[in-house]
């Protein structure tokens, strides 16, 4: 058992958390009486170490090795624990939180570099895109004929009578504005920096 | 029960849809077309973020400002209800709607992004989008026109054995507003049932991920298949010839990888995966390469349309 000293800030994670854009205006975090919903029904805990009960409890005492700690990068992020708490808590946008934090210090830029063709995906077209580092393994386990479909795609959407997927150059030049604006550009290069 | 409108909507494309599964697309607007709903999609729009939102690249800031310039394409487009083919999309948007309207330093902020920016016409003043009462899913769109697809059916699917996979990110992230019981949504079965379907009503993993879990898939597959496995074994043991999907995420989690899962388990699954908006289209009567768009699927539907043509004369390939 943790001793408390009096005049502490024992709530500053939790406080973090609440304050945190991807918080729920309502998020439960300071009502969650560990009764382990969240645990009993997460797909990670059944495989994993991974434990939203007491990624929960960590957070409210304050234990900032969470923030370090692996096993925050095991959740889906299917929000199962958050649709099934008793008091609107959500373990899984703790979760979120948590990374980014793990992300803004350092040891998380790593972890979401493989990711950073998607952001260069979406600052040249404004739109998403599966990384193309990951197709050599997609396509073994996919088959090659999944490769086939990228380059038949095009014929195939005109089959469908559908148009093109492309936006407008103007689009696309007014997405890059907003997106140097809101820091997203410089994040995308701190983050892929971070990957080593 | 919230109001689910049928005109006014903008028909949100999604990136995975675009690419991997076009068909979803082209099934939603036959089916729009066939009932009367008035729609547009816009070459303006663009993605919600989704997979680099959910793999933590993007922060939220940065994808509420975009869900506020799609926001604003919407409304000047004058079509301000949207429908989204993608759970994920549904997720986000209705999330930044949230966000939008009720953090004023957040909206002042992208307001001012968007002022610098030289596109003063797309601010966004709170409550100009209702996360309840303008961000929809294309199934509830469908869903309340249950009873006309009813009338509209010409093919018969009742010899099928189907399930449902609702999508995480329709039933659980803003779960007040999803029809229906969040722990057993019955969308999809309301509309399957609609075709005279025969359909699973609960089976073990029901309500369980598809396993993709974003960053999982790529960087955990081990992890990510586990799950997916557990769910696909289930649906083996009740004979589940379609599962029905309302997320391109679930769909090529459940599409593309069933194979390799499968050769690891030494069991051969064969269960052909649709979107709902697609096996509408079936029974209504689209073609299913010109409309549905089988031939972007990994396991093959062909076997679905042998025994279609085998029940209903009518039925051409």
């Amino acid at each position: 058992m943790k001793t408390l000293k009096i005049g502490e800030n024992t709530l500053q994670l939790a406080k973090i958390i609440i304050n945190n854009l991807k918080a729920s205006e309502d998020l439960g975090i300071l009502k969650c009486i560990q009764c382990g919903m969240c645990t009993s029904i997460c797909p990670a805990a059944r495989h994993t170490d991974y434990d939203p009960r007491k990624i929960v409890k960590r957070a409210l005492d304050n234990d900032e090795s969470l923030i370090l700690d692996d096993i925050i990068w095991n959740c889906f992020y299917c929000y199962t624990c958050h649709s099934v708490c008793p008091v609107n808590n959500s373990a899984c946008e703790i979760n979120q939180i948590i990374r980014q934090k793990a992300i803004d210090e350092g040891k998380g830029k790593s972890k979401v570099a493989p990711f950073s063709a998607y952001g260069d995906s979406f600052l040249e077209f404004g739109l998403g895109a599966i990384p193309n580092n990951f197709f050599d393994d997609l396509v073994k386990d996919y088959g090659k004929e999944w490769l086939e479909l990228k380059v038949s795609l095009e014929d195939i959407r005109e089959e469908l009578g559908l148009g093109h997927i492309l936006l407008p150059k103007k689009e696309i030049n007014d997405i890059n504005e907003i997106l140097k604006r809101s820091g997203f550009k410089k994040r995308l290069e701190i983050i892929r920096r971070g990957g080593g | 029960m919230k109001k689910i409108p049928d005109k006014d909507i903008l028909l949100f494309k999604s990136c995975l849809v675009n690419v991997e599964y076009p068909g979803v697309e082209s099934s939603t607007k036959f089916l729009f077309d066939k009932l009367g709903i008035e729609y547009i999609t816009s070459e303006k729009q663009s993605c919600c973020t989704g997979l680099g939102h959910y793999a933590d690249l993007f922060d939220q800031f940065s994808t509420s400002a975009l869900a506020a310039r799609n926001f604003g394409i919407a409304r000047e487009e004058g079509h301000k209800n949207l429908a989204t083919l993608c759970a994920t999309c549904y997720a986000i948007l209705k999330k930044s709607a949230n966000i939008l309207n009720k953090k004023d330093d957040v909206r002042n902020r992208i307001n001012k992004i968007f002022e610098d920016s030289n596109i003063p016409d797309l601010t966004y003043n709170a409550e100009d989008m209702d996360s309840r009462d303008n961000i929809f899913h294309v199934a509830e769109i469908l869903f309340n026109k249950a009873g006309e697809i009813e009338d509209l059916v010409e093919i018969d699917l009742s010899g099928f054995r189907v399930a449902s996979h609702h999508a995480c990110h329709y039933c659980k992230v803003h779960h007040n507003d999803t029809i229906g019981n969040v722990r057993d949504p019955m969308v999809i079965e309301t509309l399957a049932r609609a075709c005279g379907v025969e359909i699973v009503e609960w089976y073990d993993r029901k309500t369980s991920t598809c396993g993709n879990g974003f960053r999982q898939r790529y960087m955990n597959k081990e992890l990510s298949f586990l799950v997916t496995s557990e769910k696909l074994i289930s649906l083996k043991e009740n004979k589940v010839d379609i599962l029905l999907h309302m997320c391109p995420n679930c769909q090529l989690q459940f599409d593309r990888n069933q194979k390799v899962i499968g050769e690891s388990l030494e069991v051969e699954f064969n269960i052909v995966c649709l979107n709902i908006s697609q096996f509408l289209a079936l029974a209504l009567g689209a073609d299913p390469y010109r409309v549905v768009g089988v031939q972007t699927h990994t396991v093959p539907v062909e076997p679905v349309l042998d025994k279609i043509k085998q029940i209903n004369s009518c039925f051409e390939v």
